[in-house]
């Protein structure tokens, strides 16, 4: 036992390799280890066959064929804003932004800086800076480039082999008139949102659809049989203003060298068609340049002439004269006799210049613009009735005009009128209105005594809140008897002859029918009349056979200046030209003979 | 077994040969038609090469035409462009201001007064008066002003007085310190404009 557990050292080794060597030689063990290895590497790929197309095959499937697929969106473009001829005010233009990475550009930036000071007409130092800037990989060098200039100079920088400036899509808003209709038009800001005006109101009505391509795209060209859809972009509507440009740069140049003349804080103009009331000019001063809003004042932008409300002084008597011709209490030979004062509750009014006892009719009334004559004729109405005849002349209420923050004036209520309410709201005290507002009432007078409600827009176009207005969904109403209009016309024409308030207002060859207006301003700090005053002309002509009315409001001139001298040059002016842009010849007519005085 | 069949038979006598040799029915030799292959198989290869040929080709032209599209459409996005930037450009030419700072360059006056022909008989409407330069009024809208916040107040530079010791060295040195001093006033005027 004890030999047989003693180990042969040799032996057992002996017939182990002898067996070994056998179990090399069957070839089916061989065949078997073969195809167990191949089982498991085939099962291995089964695992990861499974994995690809049993797990998650869709996203592998959209992976493959995101591969090589480019989506890219299609700008629509924004709506033209035109004046009434299609003169384009507002126009989209295809732009681009000039980008430089500095950590490229840093080593040959003053010869980039010279392709772009030449090219771009850029500061070569600004520039210069820009291309080095420490620290970023992002610098602007331009923006609202045209793209055509923008890929022009790239491309000269790249053939000069030259890295690391590139363009970007940056949508130019050209405002080829510059300050033209700014008011109206407003502007786009720089992260292409509407600012302010038109673009602001209009903004769903101007904005389009943007459109989407998607294609397979190899080396920058489209593999022809891969995927390809598109789908364009629909363009945003154009929006047609009544405004002629001309007129409008007319009536602003002019309107701007009186203001300017008479250091006055602001002035407005109104032109309006008188048949149509479609404003051909709306213009304000000061005001801004769209195409450089970062520098305009932000109290210039926006229309003042809608936005802002003043008593229209005198300019009123229009409508309470006319109001009392229409109601049968006067007629424009009606004698007065205007003491020096009135008293009126517990107040004096007076008349602008200081008189003796004047024997005035109501003609000479208007002409000379006599408060006490005024209210002294007004006194025949009940509160009611004159209340009645100003609203209807569309006072106290927004003319929807479509215009953004337009001011609906103040009329109070006539429950609440004392005495002095009356009489002050006679001669165009105690009441506001905006400068649109008192253009369209006056020239309810000019239009045979129906009133038309003011428009902006031609045709018809929706706000983004909803609204729908525009020049084909004016309203008109009549408001007194065209007898009546056509007995006040002749009595304004009083104004601008020998003797009235607005000699400077005539136009020679025509009978111009106008009224001055100098009124209290309101401070708005202390809420009381500061001595400074609102100066106004309207008027329209020819006087018999009216064709267009225009308004003009200076606030605070600072040289003494009045309605009659202040704005009624500007009235000649703007009437001026567009009696002769539009061809309208004098009619012929001889001035009314009506007595001032008995 | 083999051995024992083999007797056998060649016990049977060999009896009319002839006959028995030609009533044994043998294989008939296939009658092979020998019309040759060649035509067709030239036929299926041609279609076959030609087909593949065309693929080819077409496949190449309609990769050419889309290099042909993409190299159009850049260029018909580049015309666009310019045609964009330059109806830009002429809105701007066509703009009043810059009409009437011509017209007034020329010396032309708005005129005074409006009055008209009438062709039909000669007689003069309204009351013309000669074009003076009552009427003439400032165009020009005056600089816009800024608001105050780009309206930085300038920064003034005080230089120190030059002492005597620095000699005009050399006239590079000199220059290039002037330019410096001009740098540093001019830098925040432009950063005004």
């Amino acid at each position: 036992m004890t030999r047989s557990r003693r180990p042969d050292p040799r032996r057992p080794a002996r017939r182990r390799r002898r067996s070994l060597r056998s179990l090399r030689g069957a070839s089916l063990l061989r065949l078997r280890i073969g195809f167990v290895l191949i089982a498991m590497v085939v099962s291995v790929f089964a695992v990861r066959l499974f994995e690809l197309q049993g797990l998650d095959a869709k996203a592998y499937a959209a992976r493959a064929q995101a591969e090589g697929l480019v989506h890219i969106t299609l700008p629509a473009k924004r709506g033209t804003v035109t004046d009434r001829n299609g003169v384009p005010l507002a126009e989209s233009v295809n732009g681009e932004m000039v980008v430089a990475d500095p950590t490229l550009t840093a080593k040959h930036a003053p010869a980039i800086a010279t392709i772009l000071a030449h090219r771009l007409h850029l500061d070569y130092f600004d520039m210069l800076e820009r291309l080095q800037a420490p620290n970023t990989q992002f610098q602007y060098l331009a923006r609202r480039v045209p793209a055509a200039d923008a890929r022009g100079v790239v491309k000269a920088i790249d053939a000069q082999g030259f890295a690391g400036v590139t363009t970007r899509r940056d949508p130019i808003r050209d405002y080829p008139a510059h300050d033209v209709a700014a008011n109206i038009v407003g502007f786009m800001n720089d992260q292409n949102q509407p600012g302010d005006g038109e673009e602001l109101v209009f903004d769903s009505w101007l904005t389009g659809k943007n459109g989407r391509a998607t294609y397979t795209e190899s080396g920058g060209n489209r593999i022809p049989l891969g995927d390809n859809s598109v789908i364009p972009p629909k363009p945003g509507r154009d929006l047609t203003l009544t405004i002629d440009r001309d007129v409008q740069w007319y009536a602003q140049r002019a309107l701007a060298d009186a203001v300017r003349g008479s250091n006055a804080d602001s002035g407005s103009a109104v032109v309006m068609d008188t048949h149509t009331g479609q404003l051909l000019a709306l213009a304000d001063y000061p005001t801004y340049d769209p195409n450089a809003f970062t520098a305009a004042d932000p109290d210039n932008l926006g229309s003042r002439a809608v936005r802002d409300v003043y008593e229209p002084g005198s300019v009123e008597k229009v409508l309470t004269t006319s109001a009392l011709i229409d109601a049968g209490k006067v007629t424009p030979r009606t004698k007065i006799v205007v003491p020096p004062f009135v008293r009126s509750s517990d107040r004096i009014i007076h008349d602008d210049v200081a008189h003796g006892t004047w024997h005035l009719t109501l003609t000479g009334v208007l002409a000379k613009s006599s408060n006490i004559g005024t209210v002294l004729a007004d006194r025949q109405f009940k509160p009611r009735q004159l209340y009645d005849y100003l609203r209807k002349f569309g006072l106290g209420e927004p003319t929807n005009l479509g215009i953004n923050g337009e001011s609906a004036g103040v009329l109070p209520s006539w429950r609440g009128w004392r005495q002095i309410n009356q009489d002050n709201i006679a001669f165009g005290q105690g009441v506001a209105v905006s400068a649109v507002q008192m253009a369209a009432a006056v020239n309810t007078i000019a239009n045979g005594g129906v009133y038309v409600s003011p428009s902006i827009v031609k045709g018809r176009a929706v706000t983004s809140d909803g609204r729908v207005v525009g020049s084909a969904t004016q309203s008109r109403h009549r408001v007194i008897s065209a007898k009546a209009a056509k007995e006040e016309a002749k009595m304004m024409v009083a104004v601008t002859g020998d003797g009235g308030t607005g000699p400077m207002a005539a136009i020679p060859g025509y009978l111009v029918a106008g009224k001055t207006g100098t009124a209290e301003r309101v401070n708005q700090q202390c809420h009381c009349y500061d001595g400074t005053h609102t100066v106004s002309f309207i008027g329209f002509a020819p006087a018999d056979k009216p064709r267009f009315l225009v308004y003009v409001v200076v606030q605070h001139p600072r040289n003494g200046g009045f309605g009659g001298n202040t704005a009624g040059p500007v009235f000649r002016r703007v009437m001026t030209y567009l009696l002769q842009k539009y061809g309208v010849p004098p009619t012929g007519a001889r001035p009314p003979k009506t007595p001032l005085e008995w | 077994m083999s051995s024992s069949v083999t007797p056998a038979r060649s016990r049977v006598p060999r009896l009319a040969e002839a006959a028995v040799a030609r009533a044994r029915l043998t294989v008939v030799p296939r009658h092979t038609n020998r019309a040759t292959r060649v035509p067709f198989l030239a036929l299926v290869s041609l279609l076959l090469v030609g087909g593949v040929a065309g693929l080819l080709l077409f496949n190449t032209s309609l990769q050419q035409a889309s290099f042909t599209a993409t190299a159009l459409e850049q260029r018909a996005n580049m015309l666009d462009a310019k045609a964009q930037a330059l109806q830009m450009q002429l809105a701007r030419l066509q703009a009043p201001q810059r009409l009437a700072e011509r017209a007034k360059h020329l010396g032309m006056v708005p005129p005074s007064n409006p009055a008209f022909l009438r062709l039909s008989d000669g007689a003069v409407l309204g009351k013309p008066q000669p074009a003076g330069t009552t009427e003439d009024f400032r165009i020009t809208p005056p600089p816009v002003g800024k608001p105050a916040d780009l309206r930085p107040a300038p920064i003034v530079v005080t230089v120190p007085p030059s002492t005597g010791d620095t000699t005009p060295g050399s006239p590079d040195e000199h220059a290039s310190a002037g330019r410096k001093k001009a740098d540093q006033h001019t830098q925040p005027q432009g950063s005004a404009h």
